[in-house]
């Protein structure tokens, strides 16, 4: 272990002196680091818009406007009654234009002035299901009851959320496999330049007795600095331009609740590095180990 | 010790390199390898520090047979050679000083260590006052001083030459010879493959001639039958029986 930081040191020197390559794997694995980082991304915003269309398995019915209060509370006992429903929960007219203020914020300021009687939302029960693989099946039976008008049916938007997502995931998998091999092979290559450069001083230490672990080291050490480096700037890049990326996104699909980046630059920043960590380490490995294998052992005596 | 008994060397072009080499170089020796060109010298190098395995035969170098040794364990084995080369094979990016310490630095030594022994070295080959030197500054004959000064620096057991004084100057090469019988002297085994006849006979020494991958002649072998024998261990076990019967 004492000699760690003389082949820190040696390893360090490799990226300086070999700064062109250095720089283009660095790209390289920065593009690759930053698509992957992408799709994870947009994977995982729209399970969390799933999630909140879902709404912890609710479905809103709505009930026709003529139904007076006391039918509507007999429509409530008949959902209730339904094998499939959870809980439900009554919404009066009133609060479900209170709730549409808020919601809308400062985009509701033209429906502020209705008047009770102009209110045109109508009653409606929050209804919350206990399997939602029955989701058919239990709203078929909620809107045969009498005074139902609608219910909302999230099953379509979801079903396209989830069809983009595997979409994304899908493309976002080979993109990553397509780049990742493409990086792997740039920091091969730059590690390779290295080694030829300083091939004398590999056949110097074989010589005298250096292990092929001992003449790895600084070769890896060069490529977990390329990953790590990569992984800081994409980290940086990242927090730039998401929100960026997400707000372009957010006016396509309004109702998507938009993952906050402090929750997930610490994460991101982490799996960046540690992957840069990884590529550069497997990058570094794959040109020594050929080269010693292929070279290194005949290089002592010309 | 090293010891060649029935080895041969046939690379994957073909290339018969050594036929049925039979020798045995005991501990404190100095041995003269000669011969032309393409004669198998160098591949009777390649085979003591392992870059090549033989075809058949065995190789005993320190109690190791290198026929079977394996691969994670030549390192090792290498820390007990010095290997002294003819184009010196110093690093142009390091002084001198680290030329003789980066030998030290890749088997771990510590770095008190280094200050201690790499001065001592340089005050041995009389270039104390070059450490801060790089190579490019050097003459040949430096160089060669450094590179003797880098194969000693971790004591090896022996020290293998190729052809160290090819690139220097006759004086230097003199003086080089010196300082390798010097060590001898203490001790070390030396084997140095040379063309230079001039300096076989003013510094002598066991010679072994290869000729056509085959040994054709030993001196030691023709001054001494004892050593003769010994070198053909087929004949010497018959023949040592019959002298104890």
């Amino acid at each position: 272990m004492r000699k760690l930081p003389y082949l820190a040191k040696e390893g360090i020197k490799n990226l300086w002196h070999n700064r062109t390559m250095t720089l283009a794997s660095i790209f390289v694995l920065v593009a690759c680091l930053l698509l992957t980082g992408l799709a994870v991304l947009f994977s995982m915003n729209i399970s969390n818009a799933m999630q909140d269309l879902e709404g912890n398995n609710q479905v809103t019915v709505y009930l026709k406007d003529e139904v007076s209060p006391q039918e509507s509370e007999q429509i409530g006992k008949k959902i209730e009654a339904i094998e499939n429903v959870a809980s439900i929960e009554f919404v009066d007219k009133d609060r479900a234009l209170e709730n549409m203020l808020n919601r809308l914020g400062d985009d509701g300021t033209l429906f502020e002035g209705l008047t009770e009687e102009e209110n045109f939302l109508p009653d409606s029960y929050k209804v919350s299901f206990r399997d939602l693989s029955l989701y058919d099946q239990t709203v078929k039976e909620i809107s045969a009851i009498d005074g139902v008008e609608s219910y909302t049916d999230y099953s379509e938007v979801a079903e396209k959320l989830t069809r983009l997502d595997h979409l994304v995931s899908v493309a976002g998998v080979w993109i990553v496999i397509v780049l990742g091999i493409v990086s792997l092979f740039i920091i091969a290559n730059t590690i390779r330049v290295t080694m030829f450069s300083r091939r004398q001083e590999i056949s110097i230490m074989k010589s005298v007795g250096a292990t092929n672990g001992f003449i790895r080291i600084p070769f890896v050490i060069e490529g977990i600095c390329i990953g790590v480096i990569a992984g800081i700037i994409a980290s940086a890049v990242l927090y730039f331009s998401y929100s960026a990326i997400m707000d372009s996104i957010s006016g396509v699909v309004p109702f998507i609740r938009l993952i906050p980046l402090e929750e997930i630059l610490l994460k991101a920043v982490i799996a960046f590095i540690a992957s840069g960590i990884v590529f550069g380490t497997i990058g570094g490995s794959i040109s020594i180990t050929r080269y010693l294998k292929r070279e290194g052992g005949s290089i002592i005596i010309g | 010790m090293i010891e060649f008994i029935d080895v041969s060397k046939t690379y994957p072009n073909g290339t018969h390199a050594l036929h049925n080499i039979n020798l045995k170089i005991d501990d404190g020796e100095f041995v003269y390898i000669v011969g032309a060109s393409g004669a198998g010298k160098s591949t009777f190098l390649k085979l003591i520090t392992c870059e090549e395995k033989p075809n058949s035969g065995q190789i005993i170098v320190n109690g190791v047979h290198l026929e079977t040794i394996k691969k994670r364990n030549i390192p090792y084995l290498r820390r007990n050679m010095g290997l002294v080369f003819q184009d010196f094979r110093l690093i142009e990016t390091m002084n001198v000083f680290d030329n003789i310490a980066f030998a030290m630095r890749v088997v771990g030594t510590r770095e008190k260590e280094i200050e201690k022994r790499v001065p001592f070295f340089l005050k041995m080959v009389g270039l104390s006052h070059k450490a801060k030197m790089f190579p490019s500054e050097l003459s040949g004959g430096e160089k060669q001083r450094i590179g003797l000064a880098r194969a000693l620096i971790n004591h090896p057991k022996m020290l293998i030459a190729d052809e160290p004084t090819g690139n220097i100057d006759p004086a230097m090469s003199y003086e080089m010879l010196g300082m390798l019988s010097e060590i001898n002297k203490h001790g070390t085994t030396v084997v140095m493959v040379t063309h230079e006849h001039v300096l076989v006979r003013e510094f002598p020494h066991r010679i072994v001639e290869i000729n056509n991958g085959s040994i054709v002649a030993d001196s030691s072998l023709m001054q001494n039958p004892a050593a003769a024998q010994s070198a053909e261990p087929s004949e010497t076990s018959e023949k040592g029986g019959g002298t104890d019967a």
